[in-house]
């Protein structure tokens, strides 16, 4: 893969070919993006949109620029940003194929929410998506909405909302839409129950308020309404705050909120590509890095929305560009006669970056983003980052302590403190806290790690032993972190040593974790200065 | 068209105009960016972190982090203290004048300095750091740039809390809206009471201050005050536990992923009541009384709090109706830009159209770039 060598940058050749991961709209919108730039796209998996409504023409579509396989899945997913090789299977048939994107369309499935209010789907009771499907057809169930009341008259519908889930404005827009559209049929009637209403998007505000004004009434009960589904009556009772007493419905139909659901299918996905879910099981992890259409490894993206499926285009284009890119060679390099094929590397790696090799563990310079966690997790030693290797950061600690002591020319007044600082975010806050005159300790240094994941147990020790009185680590916050765990690396490190300080008598105060952001330069002065306060005492 | 030639005015230096010339930089055009202020990074670059021990996605690091990649990148060149004053449309391109803009220091960023008092750019990535009366005189273009493309990222303006008058904003020290919390916690590192730089025992949050008002005309919901105070209220807990917390509020609106389990560990710490307050009186101490019906009683009922912090909504901005008279770009009702895009080469991006948070800015400067690109012929 590797073609030229000059000095520390090599180009290498990226595929042009790109697999988009679900038919939807989202993924078939961002195939027809994609295509558009010349590279050659296969989309995968069960199309639930039009292709041509959501971007690609007829072009792509005859011409192979888009190529939709329907009954094709993804086995497995190896290689590394630029040279992806997925196991492609259709009828129990397996091809393996070069990409040197992918993008991740996830399709969610909506679950219907009744059982949480006690209600049984029927005639009666339907789901939103039910409800959806009837009102827009002319049927004989649309007759009965129209009709359905009291002496044929239009009928009550009471929706629910918000109580067997937050929801979120998608939803809320499809009930605000639902109930409008109830309320101008004749002589029907419609009540929102709801929890919150999730106006939190484009055109919805003016949606409820135009509802409201033909007539939509909407409660907001500070509990769930209680619902009694009997063979001819439906009840709904909610106590009032206002005239303090319980208000009573009627309804003929009642129309009931559904939810986004996790599928496995979508978990089994994220497991093959090593991708990370958010919290809630959804892609992509959330991290303010990875906005938009980012996920935890270069070159596969995520996209949910129409937003993401042209920012998916833009990365694409950028990564891929006429098919060779420019890389630093030597990130991280592994020491093939150390390395005893472990396996840590590659389990620590946050990128997926690591694969095997003649016989032992090699790094793609591709997808590295020299975070040096391997580096520093590797029980051997046996990988060095090329700007940051353990003599050079030695070298840096050791400078940073002299340096300290240096400038405390009378009598040692001041403890030295040697903080380690993450690139992306303590070392901004450092270099702000110091352009815009925070005071900090005169002791006080800094040594720069590429990620808080990159400070070894053992330069922590040496930093004591060269005579740091007190050793910061300074870190992203959680769910910040370029590489999702260097962070957490690091804080695992620094208890496992406080422990020892303290078998030692040596005190576990000396050394500290924190963690900060690259805008809170005074939060940072702060800290530094807490830190040596809490050394004099 | 060779793409090396091509060049793009934006217009705004917040952070949609900083994505929009980024991303234009990616794909090798030239941008000139035009900044009314002495300052990129617009409200946000004064936004502080609401991490708790983990990060609470406000994006506000995302920010200085567009800003460093803007002010290394040498196809963006940058214009401070400028404004647009014309523009003509030339076969495919446009002549556009420049001239300096006008503008008073931003208050909220004045601080002491040897030579005297002074503006302060918050971030370390702008240039100048600090900005005197007399610096500001001396900047700002006046030139004409010829370029193939214009993306308008004017942004928003913060609602006026004076028209609430109500809630005595400018009167009582210890009332204050969420910009001023923001700067407040950047200047200090902790939030502090205006009146006495003591950190506050009982905080209030009046969501939907201009927001979702039909009486004022203004039927949206800004989309990232509920997110923003609920962040900061936990933000603000972290830092001092023993701080109690209200929100009044009309609906909670989500933040964007994890929202469930996001709302569930907040209403752990911070105190719900849903009911918009009438007014604010002044008490001893600097102390404020704040009056609101009760949520349960449907009564009135009256509560006193050391800080209330007033959720201002997002306003279209306050040269929009300038720059579509120069532009010709479209208004919609609400005063903002019609999000319609153009096929003059007229484009617009972020909150110039309406209400969003600072992922959803990006997100949306990206696409707006992508169409410039399109138009361009760069992209395809």
């Amino acid at each position: 893969m590797i073609t030229e060598n000059c000095s520390n940058m090599v180009d290498i050749s990226i595929s042009k070919d790109v697999l988009v991961i679900g038919a939807g709209s989202f993924g078939l919108q961002a195939a027809g993006q994609i295509a558009a730039q010349g590279y050659k796209v296969s989309v995968i998996g069960a199309k639930t949109a039009c292709a041509r409504q959501s971007g690609c023409t007829s072009e792509m579509l005859e011409k192979g620029g888009v190529n939709i396989m329907q009954d094709v899945s993804i086995e497995a997913l190896a290689g590394v940003v630029g040279d992806f090789r997925a196991t492609l299977t259709k009828n129990n048939e397996k091809v393996e194929s070069i990409f040197g994107a992918v993008v991740v369309a996830p399709q969610y499935s909506y679950s219907p929410l009744n059982a949480k209010y006690g209600l049984t789907l029927n005639d009666k009771v339907m789901t939103l998506s039910q409800f959806e499907a009837i009102i827009s057809s002319d049927s004989e169930k649309m007759k009965a909405i129209q009709n359905g009341g009291e002496g044929g008259a239009g009928a009550n519908v009471a929706f629910l909302m918000g109580f067997a889930q937050e929801g979120e404005p998608l939803l809320t827009g499809r009930v605000l839409k639902g109930a409008l559209a109830v309320q101008n049929m004749k002589g029907c009637k419609a009540y929102i129950y709801a929890g919150n209403v999730k106006v939190g998007a484009n055109g919805l505000e003016r949606l409820f308020t135009q509802g409201r004004h033909a007539g939509v009434v909407c409660f907001k009960p500070s509990e769930t309404p209680k619902v009694q589904q009997g063979t001819d009556l439906l009840k709904i009772t909610i106590k009032d705050p206002v005239v303090r007493s319980d208000v009573e419905l009627t309804p003929d139909f009642i129309v009931v909120e559904e939810g986004l659901v996790v599928d496995k299918q979508n978990l089994d996905l994220c497991a093959k590509l090593r991708v990370d879910t958010d919290l809630d099981g959804f892609l992509p992890s959330n991290n303010v890095h990875r906005f938009p259409a980012k996920s935890n490894r270069d070159g596969i993206f995520v996209v949910n929305s129409s937003l993401d499926a042209t920012n998916a285009a833009l990365r694409v284009k950028e990564l891929i560009g006429d098919g060779t890119k420019k890389v630093v060679a030597d990130r991280a390099k592994v020491d093939e006669n150390l390395c005893v094929i472990c396996l840590t590397c590659y389990r620590s790696c946050p990128h997926g970056a690591i694969f095997w090799q003649n016989g032992a563990a090699a790094i793609s310079p591709a997808a590295c983003q020299g975070c040096g966690i391997c580096a520093s997790e590797c029980p051997m030693d046996a990988i060095q980052l090329g700007e940051f290797t353990d003599e050079s950061l030695r070298a840096n600690i050791k400078d940073a302590v002299v340096s300290a002591q240096a400038t405390q020319k009378d009598a040692k007044s001041e403890p030295t403190i040697v903080a380690f600082c993450c690139k992306n975010s303590a070392l901004e806050a450092f270099e702000s806290a110091k352009l815009f005159g925070h005071e900090m300790p005169v002791g006080f240094k800094i040594v720069k790690v590429p990620c808080a994941g990159k400070v070894d147990v053992e330069f922590i020790m040496k930093a004591f032993v060269d005579g740091a009185d007190g050793v910061m680590v300074a870190a992203c916050h959680e769910g910040n972190c370029k590489a999702e765990r260097g962070n957490t690396y690091a804080k695992w490190r620094v208890n496992e040593i406080q422990k020892r300080l303290e078998l030692m008598g040596f005190g576990k105060n000396k050394l500290t974790f924190t963690t900060i952001a690259s805008n809170m330069a005074k939060e940072f002065a702060c800290k530094v200065n807490d830190f040596a306060k809490s050394l004099e005492g | 068209m060779n793409s090396q030639s091509q060049k793009v005015l934006v217009l705004g230096g917040g952070i949609a105009g900083l994505t929009a010339a980024w991303e234009l930089s990616r794909q090798n055009i030239s941008v000139e960016l035009v900044e009314k202020s002495c300052f990129l990074g617009g409200h946000s670059i004064g936004f502080t972190c609401k991490a708790t021990d983990r990060c609470q996605q406000c994006g506000a690091c995302s920010v200085e982090e567009m800003l460093k990649n803007v002010v290394n990148e040498p196809l963006i060149n940058v214009h401070l203290k400028t404004e647009l004053k014309g523009l003509n449309k030339a076969d495919s391109s446009y002549k556009i004048t420049l001239q300096k803009s006008d503008i008073d220091l931003p208050v909220a960023q004045i601080t002491q300095r040897a030579n005297g008092k002074a503006a302060k750019g918050f971030s370390k990535h702008n240039n100048p750091l600090y900005v005197t009366e007399s610096d500001k005189n001396n900047m700002g273009s006046q030139c004409e740039v010829d370029v193939d493309a214009l993306i308008v990222a004017t942004g928003y303006s913060p609602f006026d809390p004076n028209r609430k008058s109500t809630y005595g904003y400018g009167k009582w020290a210890n009332v204050i809206t969420g910009l001023d919390l923001e700067n407040i916690i950047r200047e200090n590192g902790a939030l502090v009471r205006p009146s006495d730089g003591q950190k506050p025992a009982k905080v209030a949050f009046i969501q939907c201050v201009g927001s979702r008002d039909e009486r004022l005309g203004n039927l949206w919901c800004s989309e990232v005050c509920c997110p923003y105070a609920m962040r900061m209220a936990g933000s603000v807990k972290h830092d001092n536990p023993d701080a109690q917390i209200t929100m009044f509020y009309i609906d909670i609106q989500n933040t964007a992923k994890e929202f469930p389990v996001f709302y569930e560990k907040i209403k752990q710490n911070i105190r719900f009541v849903r009911t918009i307050p009438v007014d604010i009186y002044p008490l001893e101490n600097n102390c404020l009384e704040l009056r609101h019906m009760a949520e349960d009683e449907g009564a009135p009922s009256s509560e006193s709090f050391d800080l209330v912090v007033l959720s201002v909504g997002i306003m279209p901005g306050k040269d929009t109706g300038k720059i579509s008279e120069i532009t010709a770009i479209p208004i919609n009702q609400d005063g903002f830009f019609d999000s319609t895009s153009s096929d003059l080469g007229c484009f617009v991006a972020g909150t110039a159209k309406g209400p969003g948070s600072i992922a959803t800015t990006m997100a949306d400067a990206g696409k707006t770039a992508f169409e410039a690109m399109r138009y361009l012929g760069v992209m395809k």
